[in-house]
């Protein structure tokens, strides 16, 4: 059966062409007597047998199974009989005539030995007026067309599943049930509804609100509707029904920065800039861009990789590896054969020599001694500041200021740091480019005036300016495993 | 000895703060969401001042929040919200999986959705704190109300911060509080005096963007929700306090019918009001008409010394400032086509001129171009191909310009085709000793009134000064005053000098020896200020000194800046002149 399934039988098509019978009338054909040709071509047609069921084949080699001689019987357990199994495979007859049979059917719509004769042949009457080839050309349907056209002549089998309902008999059952049940004046539940619907239709949805039609009214007024329910009822209450609300704290009162919400551009920003504000703004632009570039060639510089003249020999490279090594041991070897023969603990340098109690004694006194003398010229001095009154305020005086000094020295460098953004996150915040135009572009008139930079950016940018948001950057796509590139056999690269 | 030993972390600054993420999970929270809380909560992260201490010693770059912040956000009912938003979007997703229509209309239907209104009261206690903080709230939804409806954020939200600006330049028109602008190269910067607060807002110019890559949009989008909500506020008792009705409406409904017709090319129903209130071309009415414009006149104190001085300035400051209201009161304007005519119809309406455009520019065009008592005609082209005689036809940089110098400039230097003058920017006030640049001072001169010397430095053109002394009587008067006080020195020296010439021996009659006092005093004073450095301590005297140097430097540097300038200058003309005789040859 595996043989039996639908091949392309247009390439067998030459051979069968010129018989069948819904070909053009303009192909070629003599009248031959089919059948007997048929058997030439399978090389069997003389030696029929008794049994001849009368089928003929297309193909060489397909005979009706019935009538072949019976196989030639041998060992099989020997090399010849696999032998013979290999040329000649059991069933192969019946897979051959099967083959044949549904060729047969395909192509004719039949078997060819059922088939009458006037449909297999006809009279030839020569080339016709109307058998020019430019009509031919234009009767013939494009190939492409005729390619993909179905030549078959066994019809498609129907599609059943087209036919059947699922679960029709449980379907049917149902319908049965309600024609009953509306016999009594049941109705289902759906049918029920509609009807109340067309009683009594509902109520036309009011659309969602939009935020455009609001309702307005005064939010700082006496009573507006926000504070209205809670007007007159107990604090008491409100607070433990958690209807109030908690009081915003004082801290949050205050902005995170003193910078102004909108910057207003400098002078040379304008559309028709004086000259001076004008070469003032780009050089501040200048400026701005030399120091980047600065940074830029640092960084180069710093990851460029050496050349050839600064790159390291093997002979720098190895005297880098004993960097610190070397010069020790330059060290050490002087100091080693002195050391050679002093195996045992280093001798401890000689202390002091022990003093005697009598030292320790008159020692002790002079300390005493020292001590009092220093204390009685402490209160001496203390007697005497009484009269040095002016002199010691004047130095609480030079104090004081000095701490004033300190002070306001410390506020203005804490105002300096308020005035710089803060770093609130991973990344820094950076200034956004100065917006200006070059002498070259500015426009002569407003007409012509091309708008520079974003506003959109410029409100971002200063938001993250004044430590409202942290400034971040767009969260980029990020792959969790590596792409394997694998090569399709189907479709290779072509190595030219 | 003895007792408990202490451990690390658990006292100080380190149980003060608390990291980001054990915030978020305090409040168990998406980080998103979280984000979105502290913005509109107004808390904002930390920067301790010892990381290592609080970081629990490591010192690993981490985004702190301070801990009593946290536990306040914990009270916040819009945490539950925000919650419930959670759950509605998981139901919703099942539903969707599920392909069960029905439930997904209904939850759909049962949103939660979340108001602003007790965040709003509880940020800004009082109307003043909102409108300090309103330079913000401004400049994100005139930025938003710009943005192409493509799918950046909700089209909603365009359309709401686009009402929400509009109201309140509209409120600026009837108000008249605009006092500056500045067109730079970014956007337009104004400056308003609402109820005695200045606010500065940036507006970019239309069809100017770029999507930058490097923004977070949902922040943007959270830091505008809030924005909006306390512009709507705002604008709701601005217009309060003009007696304007809110939502605003337009001035006229007599002639509705008539109009309804081209209205119809511009906009749909539902949007031509806004549209026409966007259009800015006509006032808005009120509750009810008030019954006359009586001027609230300024208490009068006893004058005594010293606040005599200051009072007189501030009348001065406060008649200037009523003359500026009233700049463009009586003139007619018309815009080109051209003309930014948002921004000009804006400025020209906020300061009483009356403005109309083309039928096809925009809705709202009160009159045609061939008004005969068009007074001004804005244009943008070099050539104006037919001019209407009766009106000057002048650059739109004059309006900017004469809004900032406070009086209506000479319209000479800003004809069609003609170089213009730089736009200076209006909010550079130069100290003393910086360095202020010619056409500054030409217009500081103009605005003491001076007729400036820039008749002769433009000789070529023979220009006429038809324009506009207009200025402060009050200043003139003094200037005479000091002038006539110079006049008798001149006099008394001159009559010294008749004495000393005819010397003749005798007794005349003794004259009153007159003691300028005014000079004596200053006499004294230089003495007394030697004085003072010479008495001065080492290190003052060393302080001393450097100021003097610093300001001397400033001194030196201005005047540098101001040869440059000349040579430029001259250099320039040089130019223009050779230019123009290769012309004439």
């Amino acid at each position: 059966m595996k043989k039996a399934t639908w091949r392309p039988a247009r390439r067998r098509q030459p051979e069968v062409r010129v018989w069948v019978s819904g070909s053009p009338p303009d192909i070629r054909c003599r009248k031959y007597d089919l059948r007997s040709f048929c058997n030439m071509v399978g090389g069997r047609g003389p030696k029929r047998d008794a049994g001849d069921s009368g089928f003929l084949g297309f193909r060489s080699g397909s005979v009706d199974p019935g009538t072949v001689r019976r196989r030639r019987r041998g060992p099989r357990n020997k090399k010849r009989g696999w032998r013979r199994l290999a040329e000649e495979p059991l069933g192969q007859e019946v897979d051959t005539f099967l083959e044949d049979v549904r060729l047969q059917e395909r192509a004719t719509g039949g078997l060819l030995s059922e088939t009458p004769d006037e449909n297999l042949f006809f009279v030839d009457k020569g080339r016709g007026e109307e058998d020019s080839k430019i009509k031919q050309d234009l009767k013939k349907s494009f190939w492409i067309d005729r390619v993909l056209e179905s030549n078959s002549k066994v019809p498609s089998p129907k599609n059943i599943l087209a036919h059947q309902v699922p679960n029709g008999k449980k379907l049917k059952r149902k319908q049965r049930l309600w024609e009953h049940l509306a016999q009594q004046g049941k109705q289902p539940r759906e049918v029920r509804k509609a009807q109340a619907r067309l009683l009594q239709p509902p109520t036309p949805k009011t659309p969602p609100s939009d935020p455009a039609d609001r309702p307005f009214y005064d939010l700082w007024a006496q009573d507006n509707p926000l504070d209205r329910p809670l007007v007159g009822q107990d604090t008491f209450f409100l607070e433990q029904t958690k209807k109030k609300g908690v009081k915003r704290p004082r801290r949050l009162q205050t902005k995170p920065s003193q910078a102004p919400a909108v910057e207003v551009i400098p002078s040379g920003g304008s559309y028709n800039p004086s000259f001076q504000a004008h070469q003032a703004l780009l050089q501040e632009a200048h400026e701005v861009e030399l120091q980047r570039q600065k940074v830029e060639e640092k960084l180069s510089r710093q990851l460029a990789f050496p050349t050839v003249d600064k790159a390291p020999t093997q002979e720098s490279a190895f005297k880098e590896l004993c960097e610190g090594l070397l010069e020790e041991s330059d060290e050490e070897t002087p100091a080693e054969p002195g050391d050679g023969d002093a195996d045992g603990p280093a001798p401890r340098p000689p202390g002091p020599e022990k003093k005697t109690e009598q030292q320790r004694r008159r020692e002790k006194e002079a300390r005493k001694l020292k001590a009092q003398q220093a204390a009685e010229r402490a209160a001496r001095k203390r007697r005497q500041e009484v009269f040095q009154l002016r002199g010691i305020r004047l130095q609480v005086a030079q104090r004081l200021t000095e701490l004033a000094r300190r002070r306001e020295r410390r506020r203005l460098k804490r105002l300096a740091e308020d005035e710089k953004p803060r770093r609130l996150g991973r990344l820094k915040y950076q200034a956004p480019d100065i917006d200006v135009q070059l002498s070259t572009e500015l426009a002569d008139s407003l007409r012509k005036l091309k708008p520079e930079g974003s506003i959109l950016r410029d409100r971002f940018k200063s938001f993250q300016r004044r430590n409202m948001i942290e400034p971040r950057e767009r969260a980029r796509f990020k792959r969790k495993y590596k792409v394997k590139l694998v090569e399709k056999r189907a479709f290779r690269e072509m190595q030219l | 000895m003895g007792g408990l030993e202490k451990k690390k972390y658990e006292r100080g600054s380190a149980t003060n703060y608390i990291t980001r993420n054990k915030a978020r999970k305090k409040l168990q929270l998406s980080l998103p969401d979280f984000r979105r809380l502290c913005i509109l909560k107004g808390i904002y992260p930390h920067e301790p001042k010892h990381k290592k201490k609080v970081n629990k010693g490591s010192t690993a770059p981490r985004t702190f929040y301070l801990l009593k912040d946290i536990k306040f956000l914990l009270h916040e009912p819009i945490v539950n919200k925000f919650r419930d938003y959670k759950v509605f979007v998981r139901k919703l997703r099942k539903a969707y999986g599920k392909s069960e229509w029905n439930t997904v209309e209904r939850l759909k239907d049962n949103k939660p959705a979340y108001k602003l209104d007790h965040i709003i009261k509880e940020r800004y206690p009082t109307f003043i704190d909102a409108l300090r903080d309103l330079d913000d709230a401004l400049s994100m939804c005139f930025l938003f109300s710009t943005f192409p409806r493509t799918g950046k954020c909700h089209v909603q939200v365009i359309q709401l911060c686009r009402r929400l600006t509009v109201e309140f330049l509209n409120y600026i028109i009837a108000s008249r509080s605009l006092r500056k602008v500045f067109l730079s190269i970014k956007g337009i910067y104004y400056e308003a005096e609402v109820l005695g607060q200045p606010i500065v807002w940036i507006t970019p110019y239309a069809f100017s963007h770029n999507h930058p890559t490097d923004v977070d949009y949902r922040v943007m989008a959270t830091f505008t929700e809030f924005y909006t909500t306390l512009l709507g506020f705002v604008n709701f008792r601005l217009y309060q306090t003009l007696n304007l009705h809110y939502p605003p409406k337009l001035e006229g409904p007599g002639d509705k019918d008539s109009k309804d017709q081209d209205e119809g090319a511009y906009a749909m129903d539902s949007e031509s009001c806004l549209e026409k209130l966007s259009a800015l071309s006509a006032s808005l009415a009120r509750v009810m008409v008030p019954v006359t414009e009586e001027e609230v006149e300024m208490d009068e104190f006893p004058a005594d010394g010293e606040n005599a001085e200051q009072e007189e300035g501030l009348r001065k400051e406060r008649e200037a400032q009523e003359m500026h209201k009233k700049l463009f009161e009586g003139l007619k304007f018309f815009l080109n086509r051209e003309v930014p005519r948002e921004a000009l119809a804006f400025i020209i309406r906020s300061f009483g001129g009356d403005v109309s455009w083309d039928k096809s520019v925009c809705i709202g065009a009160t009159y045609s171009e061939n008004e005969p008592s068009i007074t001004h005609h804005i244009v943008d082209r070099p050539t104006q191909p037919n001019p209407v005689l009766g009106r000057y036809y002048v650059q739109p940089q004059w309006v900017f310009d004469s809004v900032n110098a406070r009086l209506r400039l000479p319209v000479e230097e800003y004809f069609p085709g003609v170089l213009l003058p730089p736009h200076l920017s209006p909010f550079v006030t130069e100290k003393e000793g910086d360095y202020v640049p010619p056409e500054k001072q030409k217009l500081l001169a103009l605005q003491r009134g001076e007729t400036p010397g820039y008749v002769n430095e433009s000789e070529d053109e023979d220009s006429e000064e038809d324009e506009e002394g207009e200025s402060d009587d009050q200043e003139e008067e003094e200037e005479e005053e000091e002038g006539s006080e110079k006049e008798e020195e001149v006099k008394l020296k001159v009559m010294e000098e008749q004495r000393t010439q005819g010397k003749k021996v005798g007794v005349t009659m003794g004259t009153l020896k007159l003691e300028d006092k005014h000079r004596l005093e200053q006499e004294e004073a230089n003495e007394a200020k030697r004085l003072a450095i010479m008495t001065m301590k080492k290190r003052e005297k060393y302080l001393y000194d450097k100021i003097m140097f610093g300001k001397r430097r400033k001194v030196r540097e201005a005047n540098k800046l101001a040869q440059k300038r000349k040579a430029h200058d001259e250099a320039v003309k040089a130019e223009k002149k050779k230019n123009k005789k290769a012309r004439r040859a």
